[in-house]
């Protein structure tokens, strides 16, 4: 299988800072600027949803406690919405709970005010590199997705069950149709797939859905 | 009834006829004897002595006796002196003579009895007078003596009174002092004129003392003060100084009474007071430092973040190929502006920890507000209460202490918590200040609590009262304490929309 680079990936990789204090937010924003660090800046978490989707690359920086909604609010209502960016939290006094309860709900790191320049840039550098591999995933994803969309509605039934593991004999009783035809839709399941083997085919199907793939082969 | 009848008549004959005929008789008689042996001597003598006979009778026996006289002289003269003689007949030529005898004798009568009249009139009436002076004399020297008696009994109860007493005249210089003042003072009253009397006031309620003395003497208002006077040992003592004046009848000041109350333990016990009232609030403040220390600490590694990331970022700037001045020096501004700021933090934290005397800033009280604003966040934030200030922009600045009045708003704000988390989220505390009236603004602290109890709200900002299991009952009365000490009010109602609302009044200085 071969990887296809994204297309999202022309933005530049951006570090969202949310944090109700203008001189925090001045000072992380200028440092990363300095260091070449693309940032935006919000006084609340409602300024940045308004301003932000989940296409963009980068991660958020988020204040663990703020006004309105809190951080830790905050970091839980993106995860139900299904956004997967990745944040990294920042507070003057985090409690133990509290820290257990955001690295639990897949926070990057949490940094104590004041931090040194080297744990913030390490932690974004992860968060980035967290985010190019979730944005890689998705991309390919989407590509499997895409080639499957355009398999024809037999062709579907018909790879569904060659990766249930039906030999092409099983295939032609089951549907009511010769092998000749069976092979036919085979052959075209493979191409469109872009799949070198059977195996390559398999994995393909249980990355896209893998809780499914073993069932009853209809995705 | 007859017999005095008979009496009256008898006193009445004696008076008006036996007395007068005995004295004109008299004179007559005296006068006919005298006239005999004068006739060699003088021509008509009997003409003068007559006369006198008649103005002697008419002067000591009255008209009756005058005209009694004058009728026997006529019948005497006739008989022994007018021609033709020894007989009662009056010759033709000697008629006229005779008439105007008797008219001048007369006249005399008339005249002598109205200036006998006179003057005994005269004689009464100084008679009486000298009585009436007689009486008067007593009776004056009578309430003198009562005056001396009521004044010593007067004195004797005012050096029993165990307060010190004083009397000035109208212009307030001393007239009298009790013995107890004398005493106290070491000092007699003669030695208390002028200035002495304000120098036995310490100096520090000296210019008070004498602004307010002289204050009353002008306006006649009763004056009283409290101020601290000096025994004769040296040693000063509180005192409550009253003084009220006494008013002639036409309303004019006739002079000041005054009165030393000794107050010394009163004022010792409230000082006590006020002193155990600084020290709880001490220790409460002390008592919420724990929960403040987070807080704190939030408010102070707030600018230092900003500090350390802006110091990266500056040399960042400065090591870049090339270095970007212009972005390194905008940087450096930003590290000089957090460090000011961190400093502040530091200032203020202090400043919740030093005793100080009375402290009064020209502050203004919505900034005061705000930075009690993000000392709450923290507990705001752990009871889930949002804080909306309402803060009305014309407000004037105010002389007050700052960290007390920042105590004050902080209890009533945590009150405000402590009654929220009674009721469902979501749960708002407003702050609020505006105007009220003249020279008056209003701080108020609003919950949507469960509201307050009618036999609370009469009690709430009593010391010791509570109605928290672990409350010590100090909070709200130690607020009133500060308040006050401000010359402000402070109560509670409960609010239209439900929930308790804790306000206080302060006064702009004008």
């Amino acid at each position: 299988m071969t990887e296809k680079p994204d297309t999202s990936r022309d933005e530049r990789e951006t570090v969202f800072i949310v944090d109700d204090d203008e001189s925090i937010r001045e000072g992380v924003s200028n440092l990363l600027e300095a260091v070449g660090i693309n940032a935006k800046c919000y006084a609340t978490a409602e300024g940045f949803c308004a301003h932000w989707s989940d296409a963009k690359a980068g991660c958020l920086l988020l204040d663990a406690r703020l006004p309105g909604i809190s951080g830790v609010e905050f970091q839980e209502r993106l995860r139900t919405s299904g956004a997967r960016i990745p944040v990294i939290f920042m507070t003057a006094h985090g409690d133990i709970p509290m820290v257990r309860k955001v690295m639990k709900a897949g926070a990057v790191e949490f940094l104590t005010k004041p931090f040194q320049r080297e744990e913030l840039l390490h932690a974004v550098e992860q968060a980035f590199a967290s985010d190019r591999a979730r944005r890689t995933e998705k991309a390919i994803l989407d590509s499997i997705r895409a080639r499957i969309d355009s398999l024809s509605p037999r062709e579907q039934e018909v790879m569904a069950m060659v990766i249930a593991g039906f030999t092409n004999k099983d295939i032609a009783e089951r549907l009511h149709l010769s092998i000749v035809t069976i092979k036919l839709h085979r052959g075209q399941v493979m191409r469109k797939m872009q799949a070198d083997s059977l195996a390559d085919l398999v994995k393909m199907s249980e990355r896209i859905s893998p809780a499914r793939s073993a069932g009853n082969g209809v995705l | 009834m007859v017999g005095a009848e008979q009496n009256r008549l008898l006193q009445w004959m004696i008076v008006y006829g036996l007395k007068p005929c005995a004295i004109a008789g008299s004179f007559v008689v005296v006068a006919l004897l005298w006239t005999f042996p004068l006739q060699h001597v003088i021509a008509y003598p009997f003409v003068f002595l007559f006369f006198g006979a008649i103005m002697g009778s008419a002067w000591f026996g009255g008209i009756i006796a005058g005209f009694i006289a004058v009728a026997l002289s006529s019948v005497i003269v006739t008989y022994f002196f007018v021609p033709p003689l020894y007989s009662m007949y009056v010759a033709k030529e000697s008629q006229s003579f005779f008439a105007a005898f008797i008219l001048c004798s007369i006249a005399i009568t008339v005249v002598s009895s109205s200036r006998k009249r006179a003057e005994n009139a005269i004689r009464t009436a100084r008679d009486e007078l000298e009585t009436k002076v007689q009486e008067r004399t007593a009776e004056l020297q009578r309430s003198t003596l009562e005056i001396k008696e009521s004044e010593r009994q007067q004195r004797m109860l005012t050096e029993a009174i165990p307060q010190q007493i004083w009397r000035t005249d109208a212009g307030g210089s001393i007239e009298y002092c009790n013995h107890h003042l004398c005493i106290y003072l070491g000092q007699r009253s003669e030695e208390l004129q002028g200035e002495a009397f304000f120098n036995v006031i310490h100096p520090e309620d000296n210019p008070l003392f004498r602004k307010g003395w002289q204050a009353a003497l002008r306006s006649g208002d009763r004056f009283e003060i409290e101020a601290r006077v000096r025994s004769a040992d040296g040693g000063y003592r509180w005192f409550l100084v009253r003084s009220i004046p006494q008013r002639r009848e036409d309303g004019q000041i006739a002079r000041w009474y005054g009165i030393h109350i000794d107050i010394e333990q009163q004022h010792r016990a409230q000082q006590n007071l006020v002193q155990a009232q600084d020290d709880l609030a001490r220790m409460q403040r002390s008592f919420s430092m724990a929960e403040m220390a987070a807080s704190i600490a939030h408010e102070l590694n707030q600018p230092l973040t900003s500090l350390v990331t802006h110091a990266y970022a500056c040399r960042e700037w400065l090591q870049a190929k090339p270095a970007n001045i212009e972005k390194a020096s905008a940087t450096a501004e930003k590290i000089i502006q957090e460090s000011t700021r961190a400093s502040v933090v530091v200032r203020r934290v202090r400043a919740l920890f030093q005793k100080e005397e009375q402290v009064r800033e020209l502050t203004s009280m919505n900034r005061l507000i705000q930075e009690l604003a993000r000392l709450l966040r923290d507990e705001a934030i752990r009871k889930d209460v949002s804080i909306r200030l309402l803060l009305a922009h014309d407000l004037p600045q105010l002389e007050l202490d700052p960290v007390q009045i920042q105590q004050v708003i902080l209890n009533l704000a945590l009150n405000g918590m402590d009654a929220l988390m009674q009721v469902a989220k979501p749960r708002e505390l407003i702050i609020r200040t505006e105007k009220r009236g003249v020279g008056e603004i209003l701080v108020a602290v609003e919950d949507h609590g469960p509201g307050i109890a009618p036999e609370t709200a009469a009690r709430m900002f009593e010391p010791f009262f509570s109605t928290k299991p672990q409350g010590t009952g100090m909070g709200l009365a130690i607020c009133r304490g500060i308040i006050e000490a401000h010359d402000g009010k402070i109560w509670a109602e409960n609010s239209v929309r439900g929930g308790a609302t804790l306000q206080f009044t302060m006064r702009t200085q004008s």
